[in-house]
């Protein structure tokens, strides 16, 4: 109870105390305020602004970023209403599609990706930060938004959610990189065709020896 | 209240010889002098002595038992008492674990960076509040490879390399990047962790 008090009295000042120049503090807090009072979630920016801190952003610049993202959190907030207006926006699904923003990603793929909730899945609830970020990667890659749209919520239909997701999209870019070329077209029609049995990716860095991490060292 | 007879009373206090006085009040002074002589010396052990001593006397086979069981009072300064507080939090709700082994919610992330010439690489970003010395990687074959792995809650997080205490560079192997947003077009590496 007592560790429970402690962090829930731990605000995003006392967090922020140290850690960024002081005279961005006020910017800072003022930003976070203007977030708590629209009942938007304050973590993203609580992060922005101790990532800004720790990369030694001069103010001005650090504070425009924390406003930057204020203003994606907004705009999320937004999309994420007229795509799921029947039920509340959850602030999970408010930073994931910030950050889908932040990515890049056209607010109308968003908006169609979180709209489109075909049986039977995604499960009600179900986060919207893996459709989000495969499309993102698909995109990246080069691919069509609206086909690469077209194929994740085929992958939906096929049973595929969450992180499964993602191996899609690696596995559109895979076909993609295959030796002798395929066009982006190609590849997905590749892809859409092994649906729902594409290849689990497998680790980024196969080289690396899993060790026991420990704070500090 | 009783008179005390004065003869009495000067035997008492010294001033008479107990011996010249009449053979009824060499008996009181005797009684008087008997009891003063208990008030003077209390016993060597009192009746509450007695009764703590049987309180506490317990089986020897039980008294670790009764240690571990026993209640303990701290007394402790407040700032302390916080200060105990926020070690056991940081200990208990910090998302870096030290070990290998990730729960339902978690997954390893691994970071693998070359940097030739490097006296130190370590991992900074939003898994660890960007809080610098959380996650040094490691090059214990001096090739310049550096790595390491860590389990972390399953999501995205942000991160970037520092290398050498002060050169920020974000992972070329991530294959994700998101703009910092600090308007000098410098990007974020994306990890995306699975659980």
């Amino acid at each position: 109870m007592t560790l429970l008090l402690l962090l829930l009295l731990q605000s995003p000042h006392a967090r922020l105390e140290g850690r960024v120049p002081p005279a961005a503090l006020p910017g800072l807090d003022s930003l976070i305020e203007q977030a708590v009072a629209e009942s938007l979630p304050t973590e993203p920016l609580v992060q922005k602004a101790l990532e800004g801190g720790a990369k030694g952003i001069p103010v001005p610049r650090l504070v425009n970023g924390v406003r930057h993202g204020l203003v994606q959190l907004r705009d999320a907030r937004a999309i994420v209403s007229r795509a799921t207006p029947a039920r509340a926006s959850l602030d999970g699904d408010v930073a994931a599609v910030a950050a889908a923003l932040a990515r890049g990603l056209d607010p109308a793929l968003i908006e169609r990706l979180l709209s489109a909730a075909p049986p039977p899945e995604p499960a009600p609830g179900e986060p919207p930060g893996p459709v989000l970020h495969a499309a993102a990667d698909l995109v990246a890659h080069g691919f069509p938004a609206d086909s690469a749209a077209e194929l994740l919520r085929a992958a939906q239909q096929q049973g595929l959610h969450g992180t499964r997701l993602l191996d899609v999209a690696v596995a559109a870019s895979h076909e993609l990189q295959r030796e002798g070329g395929r066009t982006p077209v190609e590849a997905l029609a590749r892809v859409r065709a092994m649906l729902p049995n594409v290849p689990v990716a497998a680790p980024p860095h196969p080289r690396t020896v899993t060790r026991r991490a420990g704070r500090g060292s | 209240m009783t008179v005390i007879d004065p003869r009495l009373q000067e035997a008492l206090d010294g001033e008479r010889d107990p011996a010249a006085l009449p053979a009824e009040l060499r008996e009181a002074y005797a009684r008087l002098t008997a009891a003063a002589a208990l008030l003077r010396d209390p016993p060597a052990t009192s009746v509450a002595d007695r009764v703590m001593a049987e309180i506490r006397r317990e089986a020897p086979a039980r008294r670790p038992a009764n240690w571990l069981l026993r209640p303990v009072t701290f007394r402790l300064r407040p700032v302390w008492t916080l200060a105990v507080a926020a070690a056991v939090a940081a200990v208990v709700f910090l998302p870096f674990r030290e070990s290998a082994t990730p729960g339902a919610e978690e997954g390893v992330a691994q970071f693998v960076g070359h940097f030739p010439g490097a006296r130190s690489v370590e991992v900074v970003g939003s898994f660890n509040d960007w809080q610098r010395g959380a996650l040094a990687l490691r090059d214990e074959d001096h090739d310049g490879i550096w790595h390491g792995a860590v389990v972390l809650p399953a999501g995205q997080h942000e991160y970037m390399f520092v290398v050498d205490g002060e050169r920020w560079v974000a992972d070329p192997l991530a294959g994700r990047y998101v703009d910092d947003g600090f308007g000098a077009g410098q990007q974020n590496a994306l990890l995306i962790v699975r659980p």
